[in-house]
């Protein structure tokens, strides 16, 4: 609460929501934005991913290879082990593949718009560009990859 | 912003309801309010907005000027999307079904009141990045003889960004500004490339050197919303990728400025008059004397037959 006759101004701004809320704004035209919300995601739970990795690795060395070799044997058909792989799957195989086309974007400078004379009805070139035509073969291959790694792990 | 075009044909319910998002900065409250105003063809947000202020409510604040999109005032958050109020018709966001529609104030600036934001901020931001022309000559430039040489190819390559009508939508937009104070924004980093580009510009290491700083052009992570959002496809995304990868390079020494250009040489007076072609001079049928001799009588009732 501002005191009697002082003035003050909204501070107006999402925060971390913009990040992770792909809907905070509507964006007509902006699949980028969704695919910079899934990039960030998918980092963050890598992070989280190989924490796990590690500690799961190491249970050779603390509770021996027979618990190894059996949890290994388990993870046969639908199982939660099987199904935490399938979900790893995914967020790797976005997020490597979208990488990619950030590494091209981003370094590189690659398949964005180049400059142009806008004329009505006034869509900037980067949203027509070949960038464009990448994401949705990240899209697309993301499905289609995700699909065959979910075939291998369960079967 | 295809949908404002054909939507400027389409008529809006006869009457829609504007839900504004309400500030008073001396009790800190913030509420929705909603307005029940008369709609007619042609009608934008803004023209909606200006009906609240003269007929319903005189206490709304907002900030606008031009009303044809070019002085970038009106910028607000409309059903959810960052646009220009009087750039978007109520056709396009009220319908038979939905008269009624939102308006915010534009997100990642300070608001003032209602929908009034302040930019001072943005335009220091803006002016962090040199936003003019630097030259090593000058004396020269003070005192400027001639232009400098610019070929209509070079002047494409920073068109579309020179267009910028410093209206914020592309900050508002952006995710990284959304939590990051310090972010220089799509707007300030679109207009340091757009004179790192600029042929006549002999400042490029030190905006590069400005690009590189911590809240330059390495903190995006191109979503790609401020090109999405501008009004005038100006295409600060783009442009600042085109940043990064030159900085990227600029960084490894391999990149330098293709080209500088200066000063066209002075054309020296010869003293020679060039004559016109003798079929320039009169028309047939023209008496230019006698032209100048009469007045000049313009007679409506010949112009209709
Ligand atoms: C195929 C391998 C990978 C590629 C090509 C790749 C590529 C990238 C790129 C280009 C970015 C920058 C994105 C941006 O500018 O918004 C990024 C961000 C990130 N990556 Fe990766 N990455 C890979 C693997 C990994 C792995 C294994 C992890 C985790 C251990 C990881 C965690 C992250 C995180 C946390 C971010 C930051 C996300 C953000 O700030 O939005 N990445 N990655
Ligand atoms: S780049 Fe576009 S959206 Fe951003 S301030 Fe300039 S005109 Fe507005
Ligand atoms: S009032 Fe000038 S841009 Fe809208």
């Amino acid at each position: 609460m501002a005191g009697k006759g002082e003035r003050r101004f909204l501070k107006n701004m999402p925060g971390w929501r913009a990040s992770f809320n792909p809907w905070i704004l509507r964006l007509p035209n902006n699949p980028e934005r969704l695919a910079f919300v899934l990039h960030r995601i998918t980092g963050i739970l890598l992070v989280l991913i190989l924490f796990v990795h590690i500690t799961f690795t190491t249970t050779p060395a603390t509770r021996g290879w027979e618990f190894w070799v059996e949890e290994i044997k388990r993870a046969q058909g639908i199982t939660p082990v099987t199904l935490y792989f399938f979900i790893f799957a995914g967020i790797a195989i976005f997020h490597g593949l979208n990488g990619i086309r950030l590494l091209l974007v981003e370094f590189l400078g690659c398949c964005v718009g180049k400059p142009e004379k806008p004329k009505p009805p006034y869509i900037s070139a980067t949203l027509r560009a070949s960038q464009r035509t990448l994401l949705y073969i990240v899209f697309a291959l993301w499905i289609v990859l995700w699909m065959i790694a979910g075939y291998i792990i369960f079967t | 912003m295809a949908q404002a075009l054909k939507s400027a044909a389409r008529y809006p319910p006869k009457s829609v309801r504007v839900k504004i998002k309400r500030y008073s900065p001396e009790t800190g409250r913030e509420w929705w309010q909603v307005y029940e105003v008369e709609a007619y063809r042609g009608m934008t947000v803004l023209d909606a907005l200006l009906q609240v202020k003269e007929k319903r409510d005189h206490t709304i604040v907002m900030r606008y000027s031009c009303r044809m999109g070019v002085c970038g005032s009106c910028g607000m958050v409309i059903n959810g999307t960052p646009r220009l109020a009087c750039q978007t018709q109520v056709s396009m966001v009220a319908s038979e079904e939905n008269p009624e529609f939102t308006v915010e104030p534009m997100k990642n600036f300070p608001v003032i009141r209602d929908l009034l934001t302040d930019f001072t901020s943005f335009f220091e931001k803006h002016r962090k990045v040199k936003p003019y022309l630097i030259r090593r000559d000058t004396g020269e430039q003070e005192n400027p003889k001639t232009e400098y040489r610019m070929t209509p190819e070079e002047l494409l390559e920073i068109y579309p960004y020179s267009l910028c009508i410093s209206c914020g939508l592309c900050v508002s937009a952006c995710p990284v500004s959304a939590s990051d104070e310090g972010f220089l924004g799509p707007q300030a980093l679109a207009q340091l490339w757009r004179y790192t580009a600029d042929v006549r510009d002999e400042a490029w290491r030190e905006r590069l050197e400005i690009a590189d700083d911590e809240n330059g052009a390495l903190k995006c992570h191109f979503a790609a919303s401020c090109s999405a959002v501008c009004p005038k496809a100006v295409d600060p995304g783009g442009a600042i990728q085109m940043l990064r990868s030159a900085l990227l390079k600029y960084k490894l020494g391999l990149w330098r400025k293709k080209s500088i250009s200066g000063p066209v040489p002075p054309l020296e007076p010869t003293g020679e008059k060039m004559p016109l072609p003798p079929e320039a001079q009169t028309l047939p049928g023209v008496d230019l004397e006698a032209m100048e001799r009469e007045p000049v009588v313009i007679d409506a009732s010949r112009l209709l037959d």
